[in-house]
């Protein structure tokens, strides 16, 4: 491994095109081929021969070189979002029927009464009560009915349920009941995959925990059939290397493990940007504050790096917040809104302009599509702006009916606001830049991250309608579009490590710290990280752990995670250290601070991270195709349409900065840059752009 | 429609960029309190709210917050605070509890900050408010429904105080506040976040002024209220024109042993664009906490009104315009004068005040207004203090949150299991049993829904829910004010009832005995607290409901099978499917019943 020869490949589903990036001794090439709905390892299959065929060599030949082969897959996220699990039993403590039905409580609009109140993950008709009960000391104040659990099990296989999850209360803190539980089902029901809470997501609160066990439980023969189809038909078309799983935290895992664990590949999908956008700053500019922008056809996701690290929640959502299912497993921050190409502009009874939420998707997609979409949409308005190629968009893959996209912006914005149709398609990109900037605020915000500090990936195949627009509103002075951009993450799939994150319940407080069963939590996280890196094949000491806690002031319910500098506490110093850290840490997120304050943990974990030895994270992608530098007529802000040049990225030369206003074509993506600013290819090919630094002319 | 003036291509792009910029300020303004607050009602409850004022103290963004906060009253309070100070400069920060100067009640703790330009100029007021774990009460609750008057409440009252000058804090102030506040750290740190959310408010603006100059913002200011009034105006004028008046009463309390009618009269003029809310018709205040301040009086009244309209009208000044809300002095659902007591007046009688009016709404005609949301404040969302002594031996005082009452149905949806109250909207979280036992000394023994507790509907209200708890190893003492036991949750346009809320003990032999309505109760070891919450009222007949709606209800366990039969007309067979002759005879005979009735 690690040869010349060897190369790795990674592979993302997404809704519309399933991306490849193949990275070999000379750097990384993109690849693109529709999605296959109904058969997504065809659409695998499809894009491979796609790059065996652009590099001219039998496809067999070209996996046979693969050493490892990455691989994101929305398809357990489709499975729970459509309803299309296991039909999963749930057994819960006797008199808590109902922890999956009232999730935390709370509404997202108070007055929107519209939204009906969502269903239970599991139904209440599936779900089974056990008598039992352990109190918060991990006491047995009832001892478990194993009669009527018997009689449980009679029910449950009457029910035909295909997958069980186990979540009872205070299972973190004395597992007995669970395991005991664990073991009857696989004695009455062979072969119907569980899934105990206490195993899957050891930390408090008991919706999180049951809500885990509810959708991994659900996962577990979906993914298993899955992942012996993908495997076995990678094998058979001449793939001999590893095959690795992108997690919602942003690493990667064994196939085995995701089958044994479903769950933890659930957010895969947005989690590898921040990867990669953490690679192209460093490379690019040498910073490792950055805020990732994947831009993508329906939805707009941002992520962030924050000196170096990628923060993590543990309150990431399937489905809407709140009325959707939280997966209560360490995910990547990540800010999703719907506002992409296909969002609809229209302008309400009051004469206000919007975009979105509605979207024309791909079917019948912007009016410019010529698929039949009437509204006017945010392609559309890029389009009559000039800053799309109608005879060559997504790098040749389609033409567009520019003046179909004049007659939706017209009738259904300009003609409404009384203003010309120019005006009103930059009215649609000023207000989605809006929206955009809004989305990146809010997690900033609740990241401690000054975007004005940071440096702006744009990602995603809608990546450069806006980037330039929004790096300039929030005060970005870089801005980095990298030249695999329009597959961020597949390409942070390829730079990734092996990752696991284990947690352990011990609440402890610094005033009355309880350090001997801190020390023993830590002991067994530390000895928990080298088992994983002992079953990933390399010696533990090769393994990186990191311990950190999930802390908060007396009375706090949002907890915030602070690295830990020891492995174990010697003594009050190093429980002073950690209070401090906490301070600190509370003053930079949040803003304030209360140093006399008490600090409580909730609980401890260990962030392992095993380096894939045959990875040598390479980030450069060689540019491709015409260098021919044309004009076009295009809106310049201040100057109305004019003529603009229009770059390719492989025309621009290391060393030789050009200015604004320019379109930059770059694979799969057209880069708007409307203002002055300089661009310059960087290091690893990305197209880099510093924006100006003056703000604009103050009135007062 | 399109009453607005045409605008210049600049004006049009703006509006909506600018208010976004705004909700966005309004938001990090409120993400930095629910992260940063302290109480569990701050941070669990999200009892708490911010919003932008205009320099004359017009509400002109308002976010995601519990609507009993932020409709009716931040105007008044912006207000006093320029009658007090005419002048105010940058660096400035108040404090405002008064429900006397516009406030909602005593333990709502919010800070005014005016936002004032270089020149200094005052320019807007942010405000953030933010329900404290305690406020000074002659016992520790936040809701005292027993005071007769203030004195008795003993709340601190802070009518439009200086708490920063310059950026620095007014010490003197502060120290007043630990000296009569109960675990008074907790209340510094959750002053703390509410003064650090104004701050990032002012913050903002100013940067924003910065970037596109304080005279659009005026601008803004002044289009997006019209805006806003546009769009009022327009979702009026789809009402049908009408009157109703609605009567409903609080039941039974300390120092009001008849309970408190209360009577709505409601006008719909949608040639005018308007709507006209009569409250002087109502008895004047009461001996007791339940009074309602001109702010709540006023916020419950829009409240039942922005329930019943389309949800995307903004909330602020300009579409307050075309609501006419008539109060009275000295009523007790109207202007309460110093020293009644307002103690519970952002939960009980504003409770009782908004269901009214969605009620009346209802009746003005089909597919708008809403049943009654289940109402009261339950043992199961109690103050509960005593000792703790599972490591030595420290005092406890805090509010749970372990069940809430059920929503109203609607025209468009059944009752939101989780909604707590009407003023909250059932924005407020929900305990989570284990955090509740970490906390305090408690054992959560059972939490579920109450099968058959929902009022029955075309769209059901949703069920009330079934909480029991007690103490670990002491005694555990709980204060709270539950209506709702005596007087259930009305239906509306021919829908039924919620169950009546119930509050009992389990004895150490196990027998159930009722408990005082309001507390404060002592629960022995051994003993169990019992807290049935509200069920929400139903909209439309009940046989009028999609009976497939009502084999899930069954399915789920929602409603009995001899439920779905009495009430709704749905006849299933044993194997839960619908008996559709059965089914149909059934719904006919229900419906001559009903025509007999009439």
């Amino acid at each position: 491994m690690g040869s010349e020869d060897t190369m790795r490949m990674s592979v993302d589903i997404g809704g519309t095109f399933t991306d490849l990036v193949v990275e070999d001794g000379t750097g990384l090439s993109l690849y693109k081929a529709p999605t296959v709905p109904s058969d997504p390892v065809q659409g695998i299959l499809d894009v491979l021969g796609t790059a065996a065929t652009a590099r001219d060599v039998p496809l067999a030949e070209l996996l046979g070189k693969v050493g490892a082969f990455v691989h994101a897959t929305t398809r357990g996220l489709n499975a729970v979002l459509t309803g299309n699990a296991a039909r999963t039993a749930f057994l819960t403590t006797a008199g808590h029927p109902d922890v999956l039905l009232l999730r935390e409580g709370g509404r997202q609009d108070a007055f929107d009464f519209t939204v009906p109140f969502p269903e239970p993950y599991v139904p209440r008709a599936l779900t089974f009560e056990v008598t039992e009960r352990i109190t918060s000391t991990g006491e047995v104040l009832t001892a478990l009915d194993l009669d009527a659990l018997e009689r449980t099990c009679d029910q449950l296989v009457a029910a035909d349920v295909e997958a069980i999850a186990v979540c009872l209360l205070w299972s973190t803190v004395n597992p007995e009941h669970e395991l005991a539980v664990g073991e009857v089902l696989d004695r009455r029901l062979p072969g119907v995959p569980h899934t105990l809470s206490h195993a899957l997501n050891p930390s408090l609160r008991e919706y999180r925990r049951a809500s885990s066990a509810a959708i991994d439980a659900s996962l577990k023969p979906l993914m298993s059939d899955y992942f012996s189809a993908l495997t076995e038909r990678l094998r058979d078309a001449g793939l001999r290397g590893r095959i690795l799983m992108v997690t919602s935290a942003g690493g990667v895992i064994d196939a085995a493990d995701a089958v044994a664990r479903p769950i933890l590949t659930i957010n895969s999908g947005p989690s590898m940007a921040p990867v990669a956008g953490r690679a192209y700053a460093l490379a690019d500019t040498g910073s490792d504050d950055v805020i990732v922008a994947d831009a993508g056809g329906t939805t707009y996701d941002v992520t962030l790096v924050r000196r170096g690290e990628i923060p993590s929640t543990r309150s990431a959502w399937v489905g809407d917040v709140g009325t959707g299912h939280m997966t209560g497993l360490p995910s990547i921050d990540v800010k999703s809104v719907g506002s992409g190409g296909g969002s609809i502009a229209w302008v309400d009874e009051g004469g206000l302009l919007h975009v979105g939420p509605q979207s024309a998707g791909s079917v019948p997609g912007p009016a410019c599509y010529g698929r039949g979409g009437r509204s006017a949409t945010v392609t559309d308005a890029a389009l009559v702006l000039g800053y799309l190629d109608a005879d060559g968009f997504s790098s040749g893959a389609m033409t567009l009916d520019a003046e179909a996209a004049v007659v939706a912006v017209k009738t259904s914005v300009a003609d409404v606001l009384g203003i010309d149709v120019i005006e009103a398609a930059d009215a649609i990109l000023q207000l989605t830049t809006e929206q955009m900037v809004r989305a990146i605020e809010e997690i900033t915000v609740g990241q401690g991250i000054d975007p004005a500090k940071a440096v702006l990936i744009g990602g995603g195949g809608a990546a450069g309608l806006n980037a330039h627009a929004v790096a300039e509103r929030l005060g970005c002075r870089t801005l980095v579009v990298p030249a695999v951009g329009a597959a961020l993450a597949a390409a942070g799939a390829l730079m990734s490590d092996l990752t696991a994150i284990y947690s352990a319940t011990a609440p402890t407080i610094t005033s009355s710290f309880a350090i001997e069963r801190v020390d023993a939590a830590l002991a067994e996280l530390v000895e928990q990280g080298r088992e994983f890196a002992r079953k990933a094949g390399v010696a533990p000491e090769e393994a990186t752990i990191a311990l950190f806690a999930e802390a908060r002031y007396p009375q706090q319910i949002w907890e915030l995670e602070v690295p830990l500098r020891v492995t174990a506490f010697a003594g009050p110093d190093d429980v002073a250290d950690l209070a401090e850290d906490f301070h600190r840490t509370h003053l930079e997120i949040l803003g304030i601070t209360d140093p006399a304050s008490p600090v409580e943990i909730v609980s401890w974990g260990a962030r392992v991270t095993v380096r894939l030895e045959e990875a040598n994270h390479q980030v450069g992608a060689l540019p491709r195709g015409s260098a021919e530098i044309t004009r076009r007529r295009a809106f310049v802000p201040g100057r109305g349409i004019t003529d603009v040049p229009v770059v390719p990225l492989a025309a621009m030369e290391p060393g030789r900065p050009v200015r604004g206003p320019l379109l930059v074509e770059a694979p799969f993506t057209t880069v708007v840059v409307a203002g002055d600013a300089q661009c310059r290819i960087g290091e690893s090919g990305s197209l880099v752009i510093e924006t100006e630094t003056d703000r604009p002319e103050k009135e007062d | 429609m399109s009453e607005q003036p045409r605008s210049s291509a600049a004006e049009s792009a703006q509006l909506a960029v600018l208010s976004h910029r705004f909700e966005a300020i309004v938001t990090r303004m409120q993400n930095t309190l629910a992260r940063s607050g302290r109480s569990g009602v701050l941070n669990t409850a999200r009892d708490f709210s911010c919003c932008i004022l205009t320099a004359d103290g017009d509400v002109l963004m308002t976010g995601q917050s519990p609507p009993i906060h932020v409709m009716g009253g931040p105007d008044l309070q912006a207000r006093s605070m320029l009658e007090f100070y005419p002048e105010v400069h940058a660096g400035e920060a108040f404090l405002h509890n008064s429900p006397y100067h516009g406030n909602t009640h005593a333990a709502d703790h919010s800070i005014l900050i005016p936002v004032v330009d270089a020149d200094g100029k005052h320019r807007f007021t942010v405000l953030a408010k933010a329900h404290q774990a305690d406020c000074g009460n002659s016992i520790p609750t936040t809701y005292m429904a027993s005071a007769r008057d203030v004195y008795e409440e003993g709340a601190l009252i802070f009518p439009v105080v200086k708490v920063q000058d310059q950026y620095r804090d007014c010490e003197d102030i502060l120290r007043m506040c630990e000296m009569r506040i109960r675990v008074p750290e907790q209340w510094r740190g959750d002053y703390l976040a509410i003064l650090g959310s104004a701050r990032i408010g002012e913050r903002a603006l100013l940067q924003l002024a910065d970037e596109v100059g304080w005279d659009a913002l005026d601008v803004f200011s002044g289009k997006w209220l019209d805006y806003s009034e546009i769009r009022m105006a327009s979702a009026i004028r789809k009402l049908p024109a009408g009157r109703a008046v609605t009567t409903t009463c609080h039941d039974p309390f300390p120092g009001v042993p008849e309970g408190i009618p209360i009577q709505v009269a409601l006008e719909v003029d949608p040639v005018a664009g308007t709507i006209d809310v009569d409250l002087r018709d109502n008895i004047d205040c009461v001996p007791a906490g339940l009074n309602l301040s001109e702010a709540t009086s006023r916020t419950a009244a829009l409240i039942g009104i922005f329930n019943s309209i389309d949800h995307t009208v903004p909330h602020n000044q300009g579409s307050f315009r075309r609501v006419q809300v008539h109060l009275r002095e000295n009523c007790v659902v109207g202007i309460a004068r110093h020293p009644a007591s307002t103690s519970t007046a952002t939960t009980n009688l504003a409770n009782r005040l908004g269901n009214a009016v969605q009620r009346a709404m209802a009746e003005i005609g089909p597919g708008i207004g809403m049943a009654e949301v289940g109402s009261g404040m339950s043992p199961s969302e109690a103050v509960v203090s005593g000792i703790d002594r599972r490591e030595g031996s420290t005092p406890f005082v805090n509010q749970i949150f372990t069940g809430t009452n059920g929503g109203a149905g609607s025209p468009h949806s059944d009752g939101w299991l989780t909604m707590s109250d009407l003023g909250s909207g059932g924005t407020l979280l929900l305990d989570s049993v284990e955090i509740d036992e970490l906390k305090q000394p408690i054992l959560i023994h059972r939490r579920g829904i109450a099968v058959d507790t929902e009022g029955a509907g075309e769209l059901r209200g949703a069920p009330g829910i079934d909480v029991e708890y007690g103490p670990v190893g002491g005694t555990l003492e709980a204060i709270y004010a539950n209506d709702g036991s005596i007087n259930a949750m009305a239906g509306a346009r021919e829908g039924l009832p919620g169950a009546p809320s119930i509050q009992a003990k389990r004895t150490t032999d196990g027998t159930v005995e009722p408990v005082d309505i309001c507390g404060p109760v002592r629960i022995l070891d051994g003993e169990r607290l019992l807290a049935r919450t509200s069920g929400g009222g139903g909209y439309g007949r009940p046989t009028r409901r999609d009976p497939a709606a009502v084999v899930h209800d069954v399915r789920e366990g929602w409603i009995s099978r001899d439920r779905a039969a009495a009430v709704y007309g749905v006849v299933l067979d044993d194997a839960l499917q619908i008996d559709v002759a059965a089914t149909e005879r059934r719904r006919t005979s229900l419906d001559n019943e009903e025509l007999v009735k009439a």
